[in-house]
């Protein structure tokens, strides 16, 4: 009943309810309907707001239908100007300041060291001292993913001639493309050479066929030309950074091996040959050719191979991108070899079984095929 | 799939809707929620479906055929004796061969090849599938529970598949039993009195404590030191231990409290994985605190079974002893666990041992000091022991320790800020458990709008503050 001469309240409906305190007959309840409006509107207005950090990470995926849908999203979070909020807790956190290594800064870093008489004496190949059972010598292997078996191989080996003291590093990560995500000169200048280690071992870049960011935030597609002329611009960055200023650290680069069928990973022959070709003018950089020890005779992934008993054993784990124990435990050996032929190491047990070493017959390429740029 | 991403959260907005929607329908529901699970678990690799349905249908059928041979009366029978042995070995078979095969082999061939003999043993090198131990485990407690004559209607087949492949707990846990999961699935719950407020909480809770706590203390000091500790001092290195405890707790307990929530925001309920550990007293406290559900599997299936605290004292120390290495041993393929894991039970009977000898005797001391003394041990034990469940070897581990003692070293990663982190985590557990419980009430009595806004910013602000793109779980490895 309504009194005389007063109009019937009208209960409230719509989305007026949003704004009204809820007054749950449960203690801390809510409706299904009313949870999904609100996880509904959340999520969307989440949504919206890191619309410029999906699209950055987005970018960096690579293109497709989620790339489209981020480009879309962030243009009319760009129109509305709702993407303050995250730029601002960005930017207070001094995050996401542009993606690329600021290598110039680390390389000023490590100015003074390098001063002339070391830079005339940097044209060599660093000249390291016999390690010896009594003094052996430190050395680092890091890496990705591909580095965790071949990097415990490494260690393990390594351990055993008596003669090195190592030291294993490696991060799920990419390698030189996504420095937001691990930054590897970084890595290497604060962590990596505070302990003087006098060999590197460095093996990563399997991930970073990935489209990568510029300084003027400009996408750059993988393995176009202008995404290799900046790769190859990190790679060679990161090369000198790895120099010592008393010429005294020798870096072996282990490009990426050749990845199986059904892998995701593309390009290695690209990546192997922007490495290379950087580590030709850079005698303290030392590229190491894994193609050979992994692959057939014509130079494609072959995932089972014979060592040097003429046993065939399996190579690869099964995602035919990682390696095996006895994959790594190949590849170690095979480094090893390398290390040898710069460095008096004789001292040491270095000598493979059989069983792990490949045959005596494979040898590394002298010069490593060119590349078309924009072919994946 | 993993929890915080958008593709999760657009599964979870499409779950949640038909769920819901189903609910009246329980088996249109059932089957939904089966297919719902398949997608979360195929979205890594489908190929491991057919693991994860071998061990469905696997276990469906023998627990239907040891509950065929017990008794009328439901007791044990030789035959259901049998079963229980067959479906045991199977699941461990499985779990062993593809968690541990490759362990076996390459820790016989180095043993060979120590004393010069040079034998390379058949290695698979697979990739370990995801959430195998949990959902392992989960199936033998339903086998044996039959077996037991716990339950005498083993589930149907959709039931017992939506029981074991359920995608909130599938692959990290908790460690759900079937008695505790199978009756929720013959209820109704009302669509109107979710518990959205503790749900939020938690998913709330465990986000922050997985993408930004976990992450943050991951790449700032753990991950570091851990793969290159001859580089550090001790500062960095006592840093290291400690932010790992509150690393693998946040990421662990992170994880569960999301799972906990996503299914409670579904209308079932898991039990409680983790209840504040780090303020445990003693070393058996922490492990009623610490991943209680798997403390609970081991306790009923393996500690009982073999003994339990039944028979002499030297006994029931090596059933404590056993049921901790295997405990270890559970966590992953390497001896490091191993050693965690006899840690622990040396603890465990260290401390009965030392409880014996003093009881009666009194310190003298105020009750606060004698407490904060127990906690200052219990926490520090604990820690000592996460330096071999994170280390990669043995080696490694007492490398890392014997930095402690170092006269120099780096400090690189050691910050005001991450002393900060890890006294704050270790403090928030102190924290009564009634003040969360007020706030989830509190917070279901919001405007929906403003609910909203919190949630929004919230997974703004989480997102700022976690890296670029969400690491794996922890125990996604287990």
């Amino acid at each position: 009943m309504t009194a005389p001469g007063r109009k019937p309240s009208r209960r409230r409906k719509g989305w007026h309810k949003l704004f009204e305190p809820l007054k749950p007959r449960r203690e801390g309840t809510m409706s299904a309907g009313m949870i999904l409006i609100v996880v509904l509107l959340a999520f969307g207005v989440a949504v919206l707001l890191n619309a410029d950090a999906t699209l950055r990470k987005s970018n960096a995926k690579g293109d497709g239908i989620r790339n489209e849908i981020a480009r879309t999203v962030a243009s009319v979070t760009d129109v509305l100007q709702i993407n303050f909020f995250r730029n601002s807790i960005d930017s207070a956190l001094g995050k996401n300041q542009g993606t690329n290594i600021d290598v110039e800064e680390l390389l000023r870093q490590q100015a003074e060291a390098e001063s002339a008489a070391a830079a005339a004496d940097a044209q060599k190949v660093p000249e390291l001292a016999a390690p010896t059972p009594t003094e052996p010598m430190k050395i680092w292997v890091g890496g990705d993913s591909i580095t965790q078996t071949f990097g415990t191989s490494f260690q393990r080996i390594t351990q055993s001639t008596g003669i090195f003291t190592p030291t294993l590093d490696f991060h799920i990560s990419t390698g030189l493309a996504r420095p937001d995500y691990f930054n590897w000169p970084e890595h290497l200048v604060k962590n990596v050479f505070p302990a003087d280690p006098k060999i590197l071992v460095i093996m990563f870049g399997a991930n970073d066929g990935q489209n990568m960011v510029d300084t003027n935030n400009k996408v750059l597609v993988r393995f176009s030309e202008p995404w290799i002329v900046e790769y190859r611009r990190r790679v060679a960055a990161t090369m000198d950074l790895l120099k010592d200023p008393k010429n005294q650290r020798l870096t072996i680069w282990c490009g990426p091996p050749p990845m199986g069928p059904g892998t995701k990973t593309q390009g290695m022959d690209e990546l192997s040959y922007i490495y290379w070709g950087e580590a030709q003018s850079r005698p303290w950089i030392q590229y190491f050719d894994t193609w050979p020890f992994f692959s057939d005779s014509e130079y494609m992934f072959a995932g089972n191979l014979p060592n040097a008993d003429g046993v065939v054993r399996g190579m690869r784990q099964k995602d035919n991108v990682h390696f095996s124990t006895v994959g790594g435990d190949r590849m170690s050996w095979a480094v090893i070899d390398r290390i040898g032929k710069l460095v008096n190491i004789t001292a040491g047990n270095v000598t493979p079984p059989p069983s792990q070493g490949a045959p005596p017959s494979l040898v590394e390429r002298s010069e490593l095929p060119p590349q078309m740029a924009g072919a994946e | 799939m993993l929890f915080p991403t958008i593709d999760f959260g657009i599964f979870f907005l499409v779950v949640f809707t038909v769920s819901w929607l189903l609910r009246p329908h329980r088996i249109a529901w059932r089957w939904f929620i089966l297919a719902a699970s398949c997608v979360f678990y195929g979205w890594w690799d489908w190929n491991y479906l057919m693991l994860l349905f071998l061990s469905i249908g696997l276990n469906w059928f023998l627990g239907l055929m040891i509950a065929r041979a017990l008794s009328p009366e439901g007791d044990r029978t030789n035959a259901s004796r049998w079963l229980v042995r067959i479906a045991v070995i199977a699941n461990l078979g499985i779990l062993g061969y593809f968690k541990y095969f490759d362990f076996f082999v390459s820790t016989i061939s180095e043993r060979l090849r120590s004393i010069g003999i040079t034998v390379d043993g058949p290695m698979l090198n697979i990739v370990l599938p995801i959430g195998i131990s949990f959902f392992t485990f989960q199936a033998m407690s339903y086998v044996i529970d039959i077996g037991r004559g716990q339950w005498r209607k083993p589930l149907n087949f959709l039931d017992f598949a939506v029981y074991l492949s359920f995608f909130a707990h599938l692959v990290a846990g908790p460690i759900v039993r079937a008695s505790e999961f199978a009756p929720q699935l013959d209820e109704t719950p009302d669509p109107r009195y979710v518990r959205s407020g503790e749900a939020f909480m938690l998913i709330f809770r465990g986000m922050v404590k997985k993408v930004v706590i976990s992450s943050y203390l991951a790449t700032q000091i753990v991950d570091p030191v851990f793969a290159n500790p001859d580089s550090y001092g001790p500062a960095a290195v006592l840093l290291a231990i400690y932010a790992y405890a509150i690393q693998i707790y946040a990421d662990f307990s992170g994880y569960t409290d999301i799972a906990i929530g996503i299914a409670l925001l579904l209308g079932i309920r898991f039990p409680q994985n983790f209840d504040s550990p780090y303020i445990a007293l003693s070393l058996q406290d922490f492990w009623n605190r610490w991943h209680m559900t798997l403390s609970r599997w081991l306790r009923d299936y393996l500690y009982i079974p073999l003994g339990g605290n039944r028979g002499s004292k030297s006994m029931m120390y090596r059933n404590l002893f056993l049921v901790m290495i295997i405990g270890g041993l559970w966590h992953g393929a390497n001896w490091t666990f191993v050693v965690w894991g006899a840690l622990h039970g040396g603890y465990l009977i260290a401390e009965r041992v030392v409880r014996e000898k003093w009881k009666g005797h009194e310190l003298g001391l105020p009750q606060v000091m004698v407490k904060s003394m127990q906690w200052f041990l219990v926490f520090n034990f604990v820690c000592f022991a996460w330096v071999f469940f994170r280390a990669q070897s043995i080696d490694g581990a007492f490398t890392l320790l014997s930095r402690l003692f170092a006269s120099s070293g780096s400090t690189a990663g050691v910050s005001l800020l991450l002393v900060f982190v890890i006294v704050a985590s270790v403090a928030s557990q102190f924290v009564p458990q009634r003040f969360p419980q007020k706030a989830e009430v509190w917070f279901a009595t919001w405007a929906p709008a403003l609910q909203i806004a919190a949630l929004a910013g919230g997974l703004v602000l989480i997102d700022a503050l976690g890296p670029e793109g969400i690491a794996p779980f922890i125990y996604f490895q287990f």
